[in-house]
């Protein structure tokens, strides 16, 4: 189980009202390389994996679902108080007649979450290479972010995120390393 | 520094406190047999827990696994009291 704790990972503060900039955070909230992406996949898999590896899988899990919330936070204080002009100029024309104000779980495209985004193989190192290749994905996609928006609050959490992708997939890397070592003492003995 | 200031100064350092644990958790889930770097772990779960009994003595709880203070009950804490996370 899980319990709620009343304060986000890393403090988040944004400098203006973005609609535009809220638009392209969605590509991390619920895109194919997004949070909810990362925290569902690693969260799924983790049954299944060697007993070596499902405190990684559980912890990175936990902390997606914290960053998660973060990119919430920035999308709702970029958008909650534009008016319906402006979020039509921020290309939110569509998102607002369908969820108002409201958060949705769509990439900067408007393209709703799919499971189909991640996998699960029932073969540790197959599953392990895609949570590598994944948290690659979305440090490249925090950098991308980082580039377009100029908004200092929100970059300082976003350098953050882009931060924790890196220590996540180094940690991923050494369940790798981790697994292939066992492999090897079965063989030897 | 007004009421308010005091307050998201101190979350800041639960943040930061619990942040160490965070890392050093994920550290030592690859590094089981790292003795200096478990030390350190213990040492931050300590450190988080007391300034996160500093905070939620005067403030409240943040999550319901503390009791909430007689302070807190009497500033009018309540677990549904506003501000959430995103609303601060």
């Amino acid at each position: 189980m899980w319990v709620y704790e009343k304060k986000l990972l890393y403090p988040v503060e944004v400098t203006t009202c973005n609609p535009k900039l809220a638009r392209y955070l969605m590509e991390q909230y619920g895109g194919a390389d997004g949070e909810l992406a990362a925290a569902l996949r690693y969260m799924n898999q983790r049954y299944t994996v060697p007993d070596k590896v499902i405190g990684v899988l559980t912890d990175i899990s936990t902390e997606e679902f914290s960053h998660l919330e973060m990119l919430a936070t920035m999308i709702y204080k970029l958008t909650k108080d534009a008016t319906p002009e402006q979020l039509e100029q921020a290309g939110l024309g569509a998102h607002f007649v369908n969820h108002g104000h409201s958060l949705f779980y769509e990439n900067a495209g408007g393209v709703p979450f799919t499971s189909t985004y991640i996998q699960s193989k029932g073969d540790p190192i197959a599953d392990l290479y895609e949570d590598i290749a994944a948290e690659e994905k979305a440090r490249a996609t925090y950098q991308w972010l980082i580039d377009i928006s100029d908004d200092p609050g929100v970059n300082d959490a976003l350098r953050f995120l882009r931060e924790r992708e890196n220590i996540h997939s180094l940690r991923f890397r050494e369940s790798v390393e981790i697994l292939k070592e066992e492999r090897d003492r079965k063989k030897i003995f | 520094m007004n009421a308010n200031e005091e307050e998201w100064n101190l979350l800041k350092k639960v943040q930061q406190a619990d942040f160490v644990v965070v890392e050093l958790t994920l550290y030592t889930d690859t590094h089981p047999n790292d003795a200096e770097a478990i030390h350190q772990w213990r040492e931050a779960i300590k450190e988080a827990s007391q300034v996160r009994r500093q905070y939620e003595a005067r403030y409240g709880p943040l999550s319901l696994l503390s009791v909430p203070s007689k302070q807190a009950i009497e500033v009018g804490w309540h677990w549904n009291s506003t501000p959430w996370p995103w609303q601060r």
